[in-house]
């Protein structure tokens, strides 16, 4: 208990708390019915024209809580913009509300406060920063790494193409120029033809791989269709055959298959890219008894089996003989060196394995093991050749600028698609929501809600629909936020027909949920 | 008309004076200022097909964690909105928190999530995975204070929950 106070000090303690605490009591009945007011009513907010709302916020304060017991509320906000220290006194039958004012105080809270927290989100923004930079280093170092494998790479492709190309050429005209001359008989014809067909049939190959190997690692689209075996096989017999009968070498194309009740979807180009790359070097690595290419389907799965009797692969070249213009795994090797990293990168992009088996002098078989990239059901007397993708797709366009909306859906029309269109992507939010399409066509820029937020609100609701973004922004940073948002493809503008073509068909072609 | 006491509860700087800013006056302001204390609003919400309801929002100081004044604050409270902000993970983990140590002295309130920011929403380290499970425990809203998206909604949803 505080000893008495001598009457000066008590009264001036006394002024100076009331001066700085500006109490004002306000004295209800249990009704709220105003009934008596002490203290300064004018500094907080309770004299102007506008009492009766103040007093409705007081009252507001307590909804919930009982009046008849003291209930203290610290540094709430007043309709006056001040804060104050809020308490209730019960005194039965009514009771009384006392207001302090707090502002000063919080001022100085606001203040600590606010530094504080500002420190803890400027941390949070610079820990994130410092992650992205390291990312940007991260991404930087790649890219010098693979800017000198590529100088490497581009130093040993032109002293490579420069025996490559030349050696196959300087056959094919030597032996043009024995057919011109005149004393070309038919067996030195047939002889000439041979040889003129080996080296071009390897020049195709030469040129198919460097195209391919321009395309870079991350490659061209996958585009998925029904791959016919059996015209591959027989390319792949009419390509093969006479290269091999040429080295009297048994040449044998089987195919197998299971009564699936899909029809897988392959990349038929990359397949044959595949097969032909191992075949040539078959071809060429076996000097006598059997080349043999085996295609199986096992489940909806492809599997590629191309063996040989050849000079075989030493155990310590069998990595090597996939890098790029490595050509010592086998003796006598010729060739760019590109056909296997190509194969392996390949098999890679389509997501399959591959497997070899070799032994020196005993031959080598490559296995190939290829997961379809999409499937669709097989109804009976439905010829999946003349169905690419599923044209029932009900696809919903979005997109602010008329034009383009009407561009994307005469194009989707004409694919044989069923077309909403929505004109922002809040409509385009409920629309999804009323009935949801398979497949959702949203432009990225557009005012109010962007489509990447719509993107993020649908998936968040649980559509599981395929949605393909649309945008101006070609940066990789744009098509990632757009892909996290929850996009599974991303497409830049102005469009390029073909590969908006090849994305809505995989998009359509690939199951929900994949 | 009948009153009903709505707290707005999310750690600091998640935009919940934002959000009442956006629902109560139709404003926002870039500033960030932190709240100490309460700042009570209100206003009155239309339903179909029933009276309108009058929310009296407190604006409750930014916490992670809910403190003795923070719990004080709450007695009374029929609803709780609760607050994250998408692009801090930590900030929604600090909702959950909040709201299952809310429960524990109002187990009957009704809740929503309003996981803030969605102008940001190329920067949100919370996932569509993540909120899409959270909608099966309560309400989820994704927000924009700035432009407004998703705040009428999320107001409105514990209106009509109130209203039941």
């Amino acid at each position: 208990m505080m000893p008495e106070l001598p009457p000066v000090a008590e009264s001036w303690l006394r002024d100076t708390l009331l001066r700085r605490a500006h109490p004002l009591l306000l004295s209800f009945d249990a009704g709220w019915c105003l009934r008596d007011v002490h203290g300064d009513a004018a500094f907080h907010g309770f004299d102007s024209g506008d009492a009766g709302r103040a007093l409705r916020e007081l009252q507001d304060l307590f909804i919930g809580l009982p009046l008849d017991g003291h209930q203290e509320l610290p540094f709430i906000e007043l309709s006056n913009g001040r804060s104050a220290h809020v308490h209730l006194i019960a005194d039965p039958p009514g009771f009384h509300v006392l207001l302090l004012d707090a502002e000063e105080e919080r001022v100085q809270q606001r203040a600590q406060q606010q530094l504080g927290n500002e420190a803890v989100l400027a941390g949070h923004e610079k820990s994130k920063a410092i992650g992205r930079l390291q990312e940007i280093r991260n991404e930087l170092e790649r890219q010098r790494a693979s800017l000198e494998e590529a100088n490497a790479l581009k130093n040993a492709l032109i002293a490579t193409l420069s025996h490559d190309f030349r050696t196959p050429l300087t056959s094919i005209f030597g032996y043009l120029h024995l057919l011109e001359g005149p004393a070309a008989d038919a067996a030195r014809a047939r002889q000439a033809l041979g040889a003129i067909r080996r080296n071009a049939t390897y020049l195709f190959t030469l040129a198919e791989n460097l195209l391919e190997y321009g395309r870079g690692e991350a490659g061209a689209l996958l585009n998925p269709g029904v791959l016919s075996v059996d015209a591959l096989a027989r390319d792949i017999d009419d390509m093969f055959r006479p290269l091999a009968e040429d080295k009297r070498l048994a040449f044998e194309v089987g195919v197998e298959r299971d009564d699936g009740s899909v029809v897988p979807l392959f990349d038929e180009v990359r397949v044959r890219q595949v097969a032909v790359n191992l075949l040539s070097n078959a071809v060429r690595y076996t000097a006598q008894g059997t080349v043999s290419a085996r295609f199986a389907w096992r489940g909806g799965r492809l599997r590629i089996e191309i063996a040989d009797t050849g000079i075989g692969i030493s155990p310590e070249f069998r990595e090597r003989v996939f890098k790029p213009f490595n050509r010592g795994g086998q003796a006598g090797s010729k060739g760019a060196g590109l056909g296997l990293s190509i194969v392996r990168r390949l098999v890679e992009q389509m997501g399959g394995t591959l497997a070899l088996d070799s032994a020196p002098g005993r031959g080598t078989r490559f296995t190939i093991d290829l997961p379809p990239l999409a499937s669709l059901p097989a109804p009976a007397g439905l010829d999946p050749a003349a169905t690419p993708w599923k044209k029932d797709f009900d696809v919903l366009v979005v997109d602010d600028d008329p034009d383009v909306a009407q561009l994307l859906e005469a194009l989707l029309l004409d694919l044989g698609f069923r077309v909403r269109v929505a004109g922002d992507a809040n409509a385009a939010v409920a629309e999804v929501m009323r009935r949801p399409p398979d497949l959702l066509l949203i432009d990225v820029e557009m005012p109010g809600l962007s489509g990447n937020a719509a993107v993020f609100r649908l998936r968040s609701n649980g559509y599981r629909g395929r949605i393909v973004t649309l945008s101006a922004t070609s940066t990789g940073e744009a098509r990632d936020a757009s892909l996290r948002a929850g996009a599974d493809y991303y497409l830049t503008k102005p469009l390029n027909l073909d590969q908006f073509v090849g994305v809505v068909q995989r998009a359509t072609a690939s199951p929900v949920g994949a | 008309m009948r009153t009903h006491k709505l707290c707005m509860l999310g750690d600091f700087g998640v935009g919940k004076t934002s959000l009442v800013a956006r629902f109560v006056r139709r404003t926002f302001s870039e500033k960030y200022l932190t709240t100490v204390g309460v700042k009570v609003d209100s206003k009155e919400v239309a339903l179909p097909d029933r009276e309108p309801l009058k929310l009296v929002v407190w604006d409750i100081a930014g916490r992670g964690t809910l403190d003795a004044p923070g719990a004080n604050y709450l007695r009374g409270a029929s609803a709780l909105l609760m607050v994250a902000d998408g692009t801090r993970e930590a900030s929604l983990a600090a909702a959950l928190e909040l709201l299952e140590q809310a429960r524990r002295d109002l187990p009957d309130v009704a809740a929503a999530l309003a996981v803030n920011k969605l102008d940001l929403v190329e920067r949100w380290e919370v996932t569509a995975a993540t909120l899409s499970d959270l909608r099966r425990e309560l309400p989820v809203f994704e927000t924009s204070a700035l432009s407004g998206d998703g705040v009428e909604a999320a107001f409105a949803e514990l209106a009509a929950r109130l209203a039941t």
